[in-house]
């Protein structure tokens, strides 16, 4: 057995394919004394949907965050489309086709249904650059329709929404873009067996279409093995696992995982009783 | 929608402002008049145009106690350059850039260094009173460009069919002096028009759009790719420009520039209080220019009021604290009801 102050037993190291959309390679990042990620090598070919496991604290979100451009990583190098990818910025990922649901989604509690979709990507009128409210309302309808969310309407603040029609709306706020890439961090998280059904729809329907790419985190294994190509769990800051959710199963994943719960209760035991 | 919110966010203190008015108008014969609506004009345009900034500022959930430095540091500075030599449009404009300096100073220390704006705009208000006292060696001066010439005609009237040549003195004010402050209704144009713009800036912009995520979830808009340091830097930049320009107007229709930093805060927490009792949270994520606009009218008609009541003058900041309170706790409860069932 690996030393667990080493981390997990194997890291997967850097990998790719002649169709990566995205490459993310020796990734590190650190908070302080504590380091959230240590070494992590990612890749997501085109129009795949890769899931991201891993434990709470694991740094599922911070290398989401990463990936978009919201924190910049200490060490390691990105590529999209081949092409190197640090962005500054989370205008910068955007530009290169980049879109993310955060954890905490991200909505603006103030704002209406359309201009919470709208944020950042607003149409205005020309050459005063005043907000071009109805045709945000028109298309935010039409974008709604077409995922299939059902909100009854849109000019109210998102404030007024239940859990899962918030979540609903930082979903679609991601797939009515240009993105060709998707992050979706935990976007089942406050939906209810229905809601979050939709949204399993949704994203196998954007694969069927094959136009983006998408890494997404998911707590439950049987949403990962029924939505997602392939699965990447990282475990203490690195990629331990990297597999076709074809070639695995809930079995293997639950093993994985209740291994690492064993080797963390006795690193804790063993620095509670040091041996002799 | 947006027309209701903003009727729905405004009207409690419309309403109230409204029936102030008319039991004023019922209780002293002089308060209706236009010579009253002219004396009530120089207390409430300088703090409807305060209040605007502060608002852009105050939405963003922060807070700009330097504004009553920059109402008293901008005319001086302006006296400086003018004394200089320099022409008293630029000077205007120099001594606004300065005070857009620091509302930079300001943003940067609150947006980017991560202090308190409570803090930081403290120490930047006894920082810049100070200094206004230093460059003015606590003296008060002649504002440049206000000085009123007087001219005397004869002028010939006719009284019981003889004609009478009598001389009149005639004040002038320059045309600068007319535009920036000294005209009767140049401040009241200069409020309107700010307000105005300013509204339609928070309303139906991109920048009042970004103010509004700021303040109401700062992590969330920086995650959908708002800038927000430069957005917050950017607010507190008007924010402090319009406290110099107001004490720019302020100086040329007093035509003296007074080194009174007692003044300046009062000021300073009148235009605070338009503000608040506008209907603009102090906790952010929420608030109206023309709020301001209407709290500053009514905190004018309250003073005068009072004043034309016979009302001890003592009893003036008595009401006007009271009145601040009741308004906040309207709108607090107005917009509970407007926000529904809360963030969830």
């Amino acid at each position: 057995m690996a030393d667990p102050a080493n981390g997990p037993e194997r890291v997967v190291g850097p990998t790719s394919a002649d169709d990566d959309v995205l490459r993310v390679e020796h990734i590190a990042k650190r908070f302080g004394p504590v380091t959230a990620l240590r070494d992590v090598n990612l890749h997501l070919r085109k129009g795949e949907v890769l899931g991201l496991l891993g434990d709470n604290g694991a740094g599922k979100s911070t290398l989401i965050k990463i990936i978009c451009g919201f924190q910049r990583p200490d060490s390691g190098q990105m590529f999209v489309h081949g092409e190197p990818f640090a962005p500054r910025s989370v205008d910068e990922g955007r530009a290169r086709g980049i879109e993310t649901v955060y954890q905490d989604l991200a909505l603006i509690d103030e704002l209406s249904v359309y201009h919470n979709l709208f944020l950042r990507r607003e149409r205005v009128h020309h050459p005063i650059p005043l907000l071009a409210n109805r045709q945000m309302k028109r298309e935010a309808r039409a974008a709604l329709d077409q995922i299939g969310i059902n909100i009854p309407r849109i000019d109210v603040s998102v404030a007024r929404l239940s859990g899962g029609q918030r979540q609903a709306i930082a979903v679609a706020r991601t797939v009515n873009s240009d993105a060709d890439i998707l992050l979706l961090d935990e976007p089942l998280a406050a939906m209810g067996a229905k809601e979050g059904a939709m949204i399993l729809d949704l994203v196998a329907r954007l694969k069927d279409e094959g136009r983006v790419s998408i890494i997404m985190i998911l707590h439950n294994y049987v949403h990962v093995l029924e939505a997602c190509d392939r699965v990447s769990m990282i475990q203490d800051g690195a990629i331990a696992l990297d597999k076709p959710t074809a070639e695995t199963s809930v079995e293997e994943l639950t093993e994985i995982v209740v291994n690492e719960y064993k080797r963390a209760r006795m690193a804790a035991h063993e620095q509670e009783h040091p041996a002799a | 929608m947006l027309e209701r919110a903003l009727s729905l966010r405004e009207g409690s203190i419309i309403v109230v402002t409204i029936l102030t008015a008319i039991y004023f108008s019922a209780n002293t014969s002089s308060f209706f008049t236009s010579a009253n609506f002219k004396t009530l004009l120089p207390y409430f345009a300088p703090l409807a145009i305060l209040g605007a900034g502060e608002v852009f500022v105050m939405i963003l959930g922060e807070i700009d106690l330097s504004i009553g430095a920059m109402y008293l540091f901008a005319p001086f500075v302006f006296y400086k350059l003018s004394t200089a030599g320099i022409p008293l449009v630029p000077c205007v404009i120099l001594a606004l850039l300065c005070c857009m300096v620091v509302g930079l100073v300001n943003g940067f220390f609150t947006a980017v260094v991560g202090i308190s704006s409570f803090v930081t705009t403290l120490g930047m208000l006894f920082t810049f009173e100070g200094l206004a006292l230093i460059i003015s060696h606590g003296q008060p001066v002649a504002t440049p460009g206000a000085e009123v010439h007087q001219t005397t005609h004869q002028v010939t009237h006719v009284v019981n069919g003889v004609h009478v040549t009598l001389p009149e003195t005639v004040n002038h004010i320059s045309t600068f002096a007319k535009v920036f402050g000294g005209g009767t209704y140049s401040e009241l144009i200069w409020a309107v028009a700010i307000v105005i713009f300013l509204q339609v800036v928070l309303t139906f912009t991109r920048w009042g759009l970004y103010t509004v995520s700021i303040g109401s979830n700062k992590l969330g808009a920086g995650e959908a790719g708002v800038r927000v340091r430069l957005v917050m830097i950017r607010n507190f930049m008007l924010c402090a420009l319009l406290a110099g320009f107001v004490g720019i107007l302020e100086a040329v229709r007093a035509q003296s520039v007074q080194p009174d930093p007692a003044g300046a805060n009062e000021i300073l927490f009148l235009a605070i209080a338009s503000a608040v009792i506008g209907g603009t949270l102090l906790a952010g994520g929420s608030g109206t220019v023309v709020g301001a606009l209407i709290g500053a009218l009514f905190l004018g008609i309250l003073k005068d009021g009072l004043v034309l009541q016979g009302v001890n003058a003592n009893y003036l900041l008595f009401y006007t604290g009271l009145a601040i309170i009741l308004a906040a706790s309207v709108g607090v409860y107005v917009s509970r009801a407007r926000r529904g069932r809360g963030s969830g």
